[in-house]
Order: structure tokens, then C-alpha cells, then sequence
């Protein structure tokens, strides 16, 4: 027992102890909370405005706390059909799009990752360098290319878009990820008579788990947020995602705020959502796909 | 697995890529060198340099691009003293640091365009948060019209960006801060080394690959901002806060002139392109 008790003791770092015994002085807990504020402010205000009556959004002075909150404005833009249409289409398009990442890209990164061939190297650098383009010297062309083949206005022309435009990034995570995986593993599945395809599906697959899982959801954020490419590939209303549905939602002359706000934070729900139950996966896979080589 | 297999692996994603990134970038770049028409189909001819001596007499061109240029050289070295920051803030540990980091992490998150949206309405000159709170605060007489006129446009703009991505740059500076080793900071301490010293002799050196990775990939978002500006200015007032981006696409798509727009943003792909040999070759330093 007292073996263990001194086992244990050893593998605790004397620094993290100490780190652990220091505790922070209260101006910096003063401080991480304004920090932590500051971050969310401005979904909070337009979470607080979106639950407003109408007469109070205009109101002067504003009022701060609406004490008498009201669905209102999420039940009116409800029953206007277009805002549903907008968040389905980007459920569509960014569903798809994640799914296409993560199937062309988990074979891409696998074979990166793990298998040593000439030219593997400069398919890393290339994808790099092509992730760094800007968007806008890929739409003029992308958008003649579509319109011959017949692709504007459609799912799949926005669906391909996007799964180029974030294959680069996905691969360069999933690839990090493999790369933390043991060969021994598949080498044991070898040894036990399992084909290449059987290792690759039932011993690697299920072990990517992770890498997979923080690969899609950033591929799902950063999809669901593009905004040029869809603005141009999408352009008919019934057609169009969330974020640029709603960004032009304000028409010409009018910026109805009670219905924009509520509109607002109903589409950036899935993210506030994935980004609180998955924030370990996220930072970990953002990091790795972008400082790592 | 045999090494062909590998090939085969790959080739569906970069077929993808190549033919919906690669190729499209080399069609542009010819487009930029030619005559084309959106109408007349396949009517194309040889025009040379002329759209590119087009853009040395395009006031907007020039304007946009020192929007730009001013824009970023602003932008990202606040970004890297805040993320600097907040990344040694969240470095630290105690309690509740994780709901801190989900709160930091936010901002990332968030869709540019609809969080250009969210700003616009605190910005509001007669309904806006702001304003309301300087006015009751008396530190403004008359409301401001923070978008609509030169130079807080341009402030209020590069407010937005900074306080959305700063966080991003937390993130990849942590990733740096946590992989400096802790007994670094105690044989610092021995030596006398603590707080400010500490900061300054142990922790900006060696993070110092981080830091330059970091600005480059913030360095070349900032160049292309396009969201931003056209969601809560429009480039406005009078094309004030109007980026490359805004104005290519204003080009390309608002008067259809394919050829000159492609030209317009060819320049902005060479600069990036230069930017990005940085970034990977800096990546390849720090590992």
C-alpha cells in the first residue's frame, strides 16, 4: 500500500502540486470573469433584445432587462417559412459537406499519415498552400465552371464547394491524429490474418474516433459559417444558408431588429451548442491542424 | 499496405481539390489576361496586361487595397497583444478555467457575417447599446454614428475583428505556452526571475515560432476579410472601410465584369500566395 501511495506521489510532478496548492488571488478571478463576458456580450445582448416585446426594442432609454420576457418575435419568424428554409438548407449542405470531409479526407490523412511513398511530402505542402488560396480567386471560375455544368443553384455545387474548401484543413487534422495512433496495432491485426480493408474499417476506424469527431464538427462550424462561396453558389431565396439568408433578410430599406435578432441567435443555437459539449475536441483538432507539420 | 495503395487513397481528395480549388485559380488567372463576357458565350480573346494597367488608375482599386493593408496592420498586432493575453490568462490554472476557456473559445465560433449583424445593432446610431450607454454615462452629447462616418467606421470595424479573432490567436498561442516546460520557469525563480522577467526572458523567446505562425495565418484572414465589411458597413462611407475582397466581388458579381475582377483579385492571391510560402516555411521551423 504505502509502495503504491509513494508510486503515485513520484509521478505527480513536485510543479503541478505546487501549481495546485497556489491559488489565484481574487482580482484574477475578477478579471477571467470580465474576460469571460466581454466573449459572450454580444450574443447575450442579442439573445436579451430577441426576447424583447417590439415596443421595447425601440425603446428610449433602452431597457437593459426586459422583465416581462416574450417568444414573440421566435414565434412570429417561425411561422414566416423562410428562416426554417435556411436552417435546413444549412444543415443540408453543411451535414453533407462534413460527411464528404471526413470520407475523402479520413483516406487521404490515413494514407499520409501511415504509408511512406515518393510525392506524399508535397501533397502535404500542396494542400497547405491550396487551403490558403482566397476564396474570392476561386468563385469568378468556380461559378462559370458551375453554371456550364449546370450546378448553380443547386445542393451538390455548394456541397462540393465546401468539401474542397475544408478538405485541406481536414486532412491536415485527421492526419496529426493517425499519426498519435500505434502502429502496433494494425500491425497485430496483420499478424491475426486481417485484410488491409478489415484493419482500416475495424481496428484504425474506431480508434480515429476522436481525431474524426474534431475533425467533422470544425468542418461543420466553419461550413455552416462560409458565407462568400455560399452567397455566389446559392443564389435563389428558397436556396439559401442560414448565415446568408439571414444577412440578407433586412431588405432594402427596412432591418426589422426583432425579428433579425431572434433569426440571429436561433442559427448560431447549433454552434453555441457543439461548442459547449465538445470544446476539448475543437481546440485540440484547430491547434493541430494549424501549427502542427 | 502495399505503397500504390497509397496513392490510391489519396487521389479521390485531391482530385476534389484540384478540381474545385486548383483548377479554378488557374482559370482565373487566364481570365485575368483575357477578354470575357459573361454574355457572349466563349467570345474570349486576348487582352494581355491592359486589365492589370487597369488597376494602376483605379482609385477604388487603390483605396480598397490600402483599406486593406491598413486594416490588417492594425488588426493583428491587437490581436496578438490581446491573444497574448488571454491565452497566458487561460494558461493558468484555477477553478473554472474551463467555463473561461468555452467562453474564449466562443467568438471563434461565431459566423462572421451574422456576427458583423450582432455588432451593427450595438453600433445603432438611434437604437445601439453604445450609445445608449455614453449618452446615460455623459461622456457623448449627441449619439454617434459609429458606421456611417470617417474614421470610426474604420475603428468600429477593426473593433469587431479584433474581438472575434482574438481568440483564435489565444488558442494557437496556448498550444505554444503549454509546450513550454514548467521547469524552465522554476530555475527562473531561482535566479530571480518571476512575473513581468519571467514573461519577458523565458516565455516570449521561446514562443516565438508560435507567435509567427500565428500572425501569418491572422495576417493573411485579415487580407481577405470580406464578411465583415459587407455585413456591417457595405464598405461604406464612401468606400472607407470597403476591403480587396468587398471590391472584387463588387466587380465580379454587381457589374459582371469577369475579366477586370479577375485581375483585381489575382493580386490579392499573389500577396497571400508569398504570405503562405511564410507561413509553411515558419511552420517548418518550429517543428
Amino acid at each position: 500500500m504505502m509502495a503504491v501511495v509513494q508510486a503515485v506521489r513520484q509521478r505527480v510532478p513536485a510543479s503541478v502540486a505546487a501549481r495546485l496548492r497556489r491559488r489565484a488571488p481574487v482580482w484574477f478571478y475578477a478579471l477571467a470573469g470580465a474576460v469571460a463576458l466581454l466573449s459572450l456580450f454580444p450574443t447575450l445582448w442579442l439573445f436579451v433584445t430577441s426576447i424583447k416585446p417590439s415596443a421595447q426594442i425601440y425603446a428610449w432609454p433602452p431597457v437593459y432587462l426586459p422583465l416581462r420576457p416574450t417568444l414573440d418575435n421566435y414565434r412570429h419568424l417561425l411561422q414566416s417559412a423562410d428562416l426554417v428554409r435556411y436552417i435546413l438548407n444549412s444543415v443540408i449542405v453543411s451535414g453533407a459537406a462534413t460527411l464528404g470531409v471526413l470520407a475523402l479526407g479520413g483516406l487521404a490523412a490515413y494514407s499520409l499519415a501511415r504509408l511512406r511513398y515518393r510525392g506524399r511530402r508535397a501533397i502535404m505542402v500542396g494542400l497547405l498552400a491550396v487551403s490558403m488560396f482566397p476564396v474570392m480567386a476561386i468563385i469568378p471560375s468556380l461559378f462559370l465552371f458551375f453554371r456550364h455544368l449546370g450546378l448553380i443553384n443547386t445542393y451538390p455545387g455548394l456541397i462540393l464547394g465546401h468539401t474542397a474548401l475544408f478538405l485541406p484543413m481536414g486532412i491536415w487534422i485527421l492526419a496529426n491524429y493517425f499519426k498519435t495512433i500505434p502502429v502496433e496495432m494494425e500491425e497485430a491485426a496483420r499478424v491475426d490474418g486481417c485484410s488491409p480493408v478489415r484493419t482500416l474499417w475495424s481496428v484504425i476506424l474506431p480508434l480515429a474516433v476522436p481525431g474524426l469527431v474534431a475533425a467533422g464538427l470544425i468542418v461543420f462550424i466553419m461550413s455552416w459559417n462560409e458565407f462568400a462561396m455560399a452567397l455566389v453558389l446559392l443564389s435563389k431565396n428558397e436556396l439559401r444558408t442560414a448565415v446568408v439568408g439571414i444577412s440578407l433578410y433586412p431588405g432594402e430599406y427596412a432591418f426589422p431588429w426583432e425579428t433579425i435578432s431572434a433569426a440571429t441567435f436561433l442559427s448560431i443555437l447549433p454552434l453555441l451548442v457543439l461548442t459547449f459539449v465538445f470544446q476539448r475536441y475543437i481546440v485540440g483538432g484547430l491547434t493541430a491542424g494549424a501549427t502542427k507539420m | 499496405m502495399k505503397r500504390e495503395a497509397g496513392w490510391w487513397l489519396v487521389l479521390p481528395a485531391c482530385a476534389v481539390v484540384g478540381l474545385t480549388l486548383l483548377a479554378p485559380v488557374l482559370y482565373t488567372a487566364a481570365l485575368s489576361f483575357a477578354n470575357y463576357s459573361l454574355a457572349g458565350r466563349g467570345s474570349t480573346s486576348w487582352a494581355g496586361v491592359s486589365h492589370y494597367l487597369g488597376l494602376l488608375g483605379d482609385e477604388e482599386f487603390r483605396v480598397s487595397l490600402v483599406n486593406t493593408l491598413v486594416f490588417a496592420f492594425v488588426t493583428v498586432p491587437a490581436e496578438l497583444v490581446m491573444g497574448l493575453a488571454l491565452a497566458v490568462l487561460i494558461h493558468r490554472s484555477f477553478r473554472g478555467r474551463g467555463l473561461v476557456r468555452l467562453a474564449v473559445l466562443f467568438p471563434w465560433a461565431l459566423p462572421t457575417a451574422l456576427n458583423a449583424i450582432m455588432w451593427r445593432w450595438m453600433y445603432n446610431t438611434d437604437y445601439g447599446l453604445f450609445n445608449a450607454v455614453l449618452l446615460q454615462a455623459g461622456l457623448i452629447e449627441q449619439p454617434v454614428n459609429w458606421l456611417g462616418t470617417i474614421p470610426t467606421a474604420m475603428i468600429s470595424m477593426m473593433i469587431v475583428a479584433v474581438w472575434k479573432t482574438s481568440s483564435f490567436m489565444a488558442l494557437l498561442l496556448l498550444a505554444g505556452l503549454q509546450a513550454i516546460p514548467e521547469e524552465l520557469y522554476e530555475s527562473g525563480q531561482i535566479d530571480g526571475a518571476t512575473g513581468w522577467a519571467a514573461f519577458r526572458r523565458i516565455t516570449l523567446p521561446l514562443l516565438r515560432p508560435s507567435i509567427l505562425v500565428a500572425v501569418l495565418l491572422r495576417g493573411m484572414d485579415a487580407f481577405r476579410a470580406f464578411e465583415l465589411p459587407m455585413n456591417l458597413t457595405g464598405g461604406g462611407p464612401i468606400n472607407t472601410t470597403e476591403t480587396l475582397s468587398l471590391y472584387a466581388y463588387k466587380v465580379l458579381f454587381q457589374f459582371v465584369d469577369f475579366d477586370y475582377g479577375s485581375s483585381v483579385v489575382m493580386v490579392q492571391f499573389l500577396v497571400l500566395f508569398g504570405l503562405s510560402v511564410l507561413y509553411i516555411r515558419a511552420l517548418r521551423a518550429e517543428t
